[in-house]
């Protein structure tokens, strides 16, 4: 009965925090289900039994993309499902949406996790399934080393009788292959885009015995090919990969596996995206979906969230895509190489705590081809470290009268967006940057509409 | 002209932003007409001669990164020693620098010996101190300010002249305001950020003394630096205390 009245009382709280905070215009990702958890601490298992199957996506990047695709996807099935959406990926994230759409049963709870809370978040939902997108170095003054944050996903994963969807190409996630769990690989294999040169690599030795591994190509990071010299760890076979991958401002490719869907169609650019398409097949497959329904939704999906968001203009489109970590930063800047048009780059670069408080990870970045982007007018720089992010640009030869550094984020985006001689913005914010970047360009919008 | 710049285990020592610092030694020569060859001085690489090095960079690196290294570069020691009493120009960041010292206490007490060139040892504390630092260099350059950006679990204790005083931050094991050490042309410092791009004086500092040994040069064109002191202005207004 106790219980019963904490789950409540945890509730109603929760509501009642969310709508005060909606009210005074704030976002309510965190702090409901934060103050929910003090009152309910088991609020994580219970929201589990109300589950009738639980997918978690983890992994440094590519979790909030996924998370969405999925959800869009099995929504063409049923309404009832609960997702953190909004990318607040901690326990109190979760319990957060829980509390926005509260219900007494779900077909599928679809969460993506923070990898510093896996643990404890696979512990209190024991999910049916789990999604391992790749591992980067991502503020490193959050978790220590990379080798850390893949032992501490491994070991929560240890104790779970679970699916696990792993992508193939990433050696220190297809290493979970030991684990003996029921595995279920998915890769991009080979293509067009593929390339010999070594940009970011984070694991130049064997997870499993130390020797020097050897790469054959690279789709994305060290995302490739690999075989290590030593035992003769290599990428396993895929039971998912695409295949005829081509681009004209959109993708279009077939996926390999259970089932083949041909000429899938997918409009966001960058490989890390066919990654996340990848992930998404392999575990709508494989939980059952019908590949057409499956191609329909992949086709129809739209991002909203400013991760990865167009906004229009009469003259341009503004584009904006989250960057926080070297490997992000390093494919966005060789897709705005891809685009043809006349285009300006803004990267906003701030230093809060979400943001990770060391900048350097931009130096980890390879940005080399940014001297050589074809109709690129002008790269301004600005965040409270906009001169770190335009000295970077000096130091890949970027010709410093095409660099304009102003700290101050409005006025920046005020004059990307009213810049004349170009097509397309593209805004690069870090993750502090985002929301408000967002923000301000659906003001200009609004106010743009005003005035015709 | 040239030189060359031996890049020591890029692929295991390479946290933080450490290419910044080779990019930015690179960019700086060539920016005045003097070649940089970069050499990566690997476990993998067959044959090494490190005698025809005139810049030498150690970074930072995991715990794992650390030990595969640690038992190949032993074989270097003494080169590495001779190289570094007859003026050779290195840099050694954060594990780099730890390496060079006599050994490294882990949280169990266990001893993890380092190369020995210099006789401080580093003992693991509580926390690791992170965070943007400022110091105020020792070795005479201007600006005074170095700034950069610290992320250590070892606390190192050394009596060699520091590479500079501490003005925000920790430094060296944050009791004794000291960071880094100097010790002929060699320096090593819990600074990155990375520390090259953001403190060009001292970038110019480590080319000019490779140039003196090499070429006998007593002084280097200047460069317009407004965008990295600018950098470099930002952190000192930021984050002094």
């Amino acid at each position: 009965m106790k219980t019963r009245l904490n789950l409540y009382l945890s509730i109603i709280t929760g509501k009642l925090v969310r709508g005060g905070l909606k009210r005074l215009g704030k976002t309510a990702t965190a702090l409901p289900g934060n103050i929910a958890l003090r009152i309910e601490p088991d609020l994580l298992k219970i929201l589990r039994k109300r589950c009738k199957k639980v997918v978690l996506i983890t992994g440094t990047n590519g979790k909030t993309t996924t998370n969405n695709l999925i959800c869009h996807i099995i929504r063409g099935d049923t309404e009832k499902l609960l997702s953190n959406l909004r990318g607040a990926n901690m326990p109190q994230g979760i319990t957060s949406s829980f509390i926005e759409n509260y219900r007494d049963e779900y077909d599928w709870g679809i969460f993506e996790v923070d990898e510093g809370s896996f643990r404890k978040i696979a512990e209190d939902l024991r999910p049916e399934y789990i999604v391992v997108t790749n591992f980067f170095r991502d503020q490193l003054d959050r978790y220590g080393e990379i080798e850390s944050t893949v032992s501490m996903v491994e070991d929560a994963i240890k104790p779970l009788d679970t699916t696990l969807i792993l992508n193939a190409d990433d050696p220190l996630v297809s290493q979970f292959e030991q684990l003996k769990k029921n595995n279920i690989f998915y890769g991009v294999g080979k293509n067009k885009f593929s390339t010999e040169t070594k940009t970011v690599v984070e694991s130049q030795f064997c997870p499993l015995c130390s020797g020097y591994i050897d790469y054959e190509y690279f789709n994305y990071g060290q995302l490739g090919s690999y075989h290590c010299k030593t035992c003769g760890f290599e990428n396993p076979d895929y039971d998912y990969y695409l295949t005829n991958i081509d681009y004209h401002n959109q993708y279009s490719f077939d996926v390999m596996g259970k089932e083949i869907v041909r000429d899938v169609r997918f409009k966001y650019g960058g490989t890390y995206n066919l990654y996340n398409v990848c992930a998404a097949f392999a575990f709508c497959l494989e939980a059952g979906m019908d590949p057409e329904e499956v191609l329909r939704r992949v086709e129809s999906f739209d991002y909203k969230l400013g991760r990865m968001e167009e906004f229009n203009f009469h003259d341009k489109v503004v584009k904006v895509v989250l960057v926080k970590n070297p490997i992000g930063l390093t494919e966005v800047v060789n897709t705005i190489y891809h685009d043809e048009r006349e285009k300006s780059i803004l990267f906003i670069l701030n230093d809060n705590p979400a943001d990770g408080r060391d900048v350097s990870w931009i130096w980890d970045a390879r940005m080399d081809e940014v001297n050589q982007i074809e109709g690129l007018k002008t790269v301004q720089c600005s965040g409270r470290r906009a001169e770190d992010i335009a000295t970077r640009l000096k130091y890949d030869n970027l010709p410093v009268s095409l660099i304009k550094v102003d700290d101050n984020i409005k006025a920046s985006i005020e004059q990307a967006v009213n810049q004349s001689d170009v097509e397309i913005v593209y805004i690069l914010p870090t993750y502090t940057a985002v929301f408000q970047t967002r923000d301000i360009l659906l003001k200009i919008q609004e106010r743009n509409q005003k005035w015709n | 002209m040239e030189l060359n710049i031996y890049h020591m285990y890029p692929e295991v020592l390479n946290l933080y932003g450490d290419m910044g610092n080779i990019l930015c030694i690179k960019r700086r020569c060539e920016w005045r007409g003097i070649k940089a060859s970069i050499k990566n001085f690997s476990v993998n690489s067959k044959t090494h001669d490190l005698k025809d090095g005139d810049i030498f960079f150690i970074g930072g690196g995991s715990d794992r990164g650390q030990n595969i290294v640690c038992s190949h570069f032993t074989k270097y020691t003494e080169e590495f020693k001779e190289i570094i009493e007859d003026q050779g120009v290195v840099l050694a960041i954060c594990g780099g620098y730890q390496f060079l010292g006599e050994k490294y206490v882990d949280s169990d007490g266990k001893e993890v010996p380092g190369l020995g060139i210099f006789n401080y040892s580093t003992l693991n504390g509580e926390g690791r101190l992170i965070g943007n630092i400022i110091i105020e260099n020792q070795i005479g350059i201007t600006p005074k300010t170095i700034v950069g950006f610290e992320n250590h679990g070892g606390r190192t204790y050394s009596d060699y002249k520091p590479l500079g005083l501490v003005k925000a931050g920790y430094g060296n094991n944050e009791h004794d305001m000291k960071e880094g050490i100097v010790y002929k042309n060699c320096i090593g410092t819990y600074l990155h950020g990375p520390l090259l791009p953001k403190n060009p004086h001292l970038a110019d500092y480590l080319i000019l003394k490779a140039l003196e040994k090499k070429y006998g040069i007593k002084n280097l064109k200047e460069l317009d630096d407004t965008l990295e002191y600018s950098a470099h202005e930002k952190v000192v207004e930021m984050y002094s205390k």
